[in-house]
């Protein structure tokens, strides 16, 4: 691989903090806000290799963490990884930490929801930009556009997990890259 | 500091197990925290469902929630470290073989060839938002409008989100 740019750990820390405080939405928009700060804006990681990480994120569960941690372990190897997944998750553990202690003091959940429900549309839209950049630069082909949208639909309309999807996908993708090697 | 040993324990074995993510781990979080070991009430883990979901950290976060209220500041710390151990203990591991590897032509052609499948899981990630979330044509509006800012300004998704808050407060 080409060397990489080096990043100070807590340069890591730093944008990984910032994701993890600014990043409403859950899931999918912060994977969208990491992709428009560490791929788009400091150009760390190619988009290839960040949605390969995406990839794999979504195949072991909490993805927005461990899309961070594939990061912060490309930047800077264990020690990147770590300061990226700590950094993310920083900034909930102490918001979650102030709300318990409110909470199991005055049995009151904040009235935050309806506040932030207002801010879907923009969480949405941040979600549609980002597959809009993935697509132009990874759906080109016919058969890219196929699975796409299969991908698309089975997730969407159909409910398959995301796990199932991407098993599905890897095995068409692992039996194309073997036919194509034979057949070349 | 048994106790501790214990949380922690408990905490690592949901961790382990809640690989898929997402909301497998209500029913199974249920009833670890509720039925057996009496952690929380029906009535607190809903409420810290509903907490968790107003953070930007996955659902587990619940677990901060919980730990909180089994051991204070300690267990929440206690009980975040651990659930969140064995997913980024295996992460760190597949990285590490993700740089060895990915450079061979029949790893890089397959993972290249998920690409596409990824980018629909992301739409569809939009999608099932956008179903339960977009409803007035206010909505639409602001979906708009945020899209063109978003793709073709640098502002920051912070200030538009903080703005469309605010315009959404005012309409």
């Amino acid at each position: 691989m080409e060397p990489k740019q080096s990043v100070t750990l807590s340069e890591i820390f730093r944008t990984f903090f910032y994701i993890g405080l600014t990043g409403f939405g859950g899931g999918m928009a912060i994977v969208a806000l990491t992709e428009r700060i560490c791929v788009e804006q400091k150009k760390w990681i190619g988009r290839s290799e960040f949605m390969h990480g995406l990839a794999f994120g979504q195949i072991l569960g909490p993805f927005s963490l461990n899309t961070s941690t594939f990061v912060g372990y490309y930047l800077r190897g264990i020690a990147g990884g770590v300061t990226a997944a700590v950094g993310f998750i920083f900034p909930s553990f102490c918001i979650i930490s102030f709300l318990s202690w409110l909470y199991f003091k005055y049995h009151e959940v904040p009235q935050l929801q309806s506040a932030l429900r207002g801010t879907n549309p923009v969480i949405i839209a941040l979600i549609i930009v980002a597959s809009v950049g993935m697509g132009k630069a990874k759906v080109r082909r016919p058969v890219d556009w196929i699975v796409a949208l299969a991908a698309f639909a089975s997730f969407s309309l159909f409910k398959v997990s995301a796990l199932g999807v991407l098993v599905a996908a890897l095995v068409w993708s692992a039996g194309r890259s073997w036919y194509l090697r034979e057949h070349a | 500091m048994l106790k501790m040993a214990h949380l922690a324990w408990i905490f690592l074995k949901i961790g382990m197990i809640f690989f898929g993510g997402g909301y497998v781990l209500i029913p199974l979080l249920h009833r670890i925290m509720v039925d057996e070991y009496r952690w929380l009430t029906l009535k607190e883990f809903l409420d810290g469902v509903a907490l968790s979901q107003l953070t930007p950290g996955p659902l587990a976060m619940l677990a901060t929630f919980t730990g909180f209220k089994a051991g204070g500041l300690a267990g929440a710390l206690v009980g975040t470290v651990f659930i969140y151990l064995p997913c980024t203990v295996l992460m760190l591991f597949i990285s590490r073989y993700y740089a060895k590897f990915s450079s061979m032509e029949i790893i890089r052609g397959t993972l290249d060839g998920l690409l596409p499948a990824v980018v629909g899981l992301v739409a569809g990630a939009a999608y099932n938002l956008g179903k339960t979330s977009l409803v007035t044509p206010a909505d639409f509006m602001i979906l708009a409008a945020g899209f063109a800012v978003l793709q073709f300004t640098r502002i920051s998704p912070m200030l538009v989100i903080l703005g469309a808050g605010g315009m959404g407060m005012l309409l």
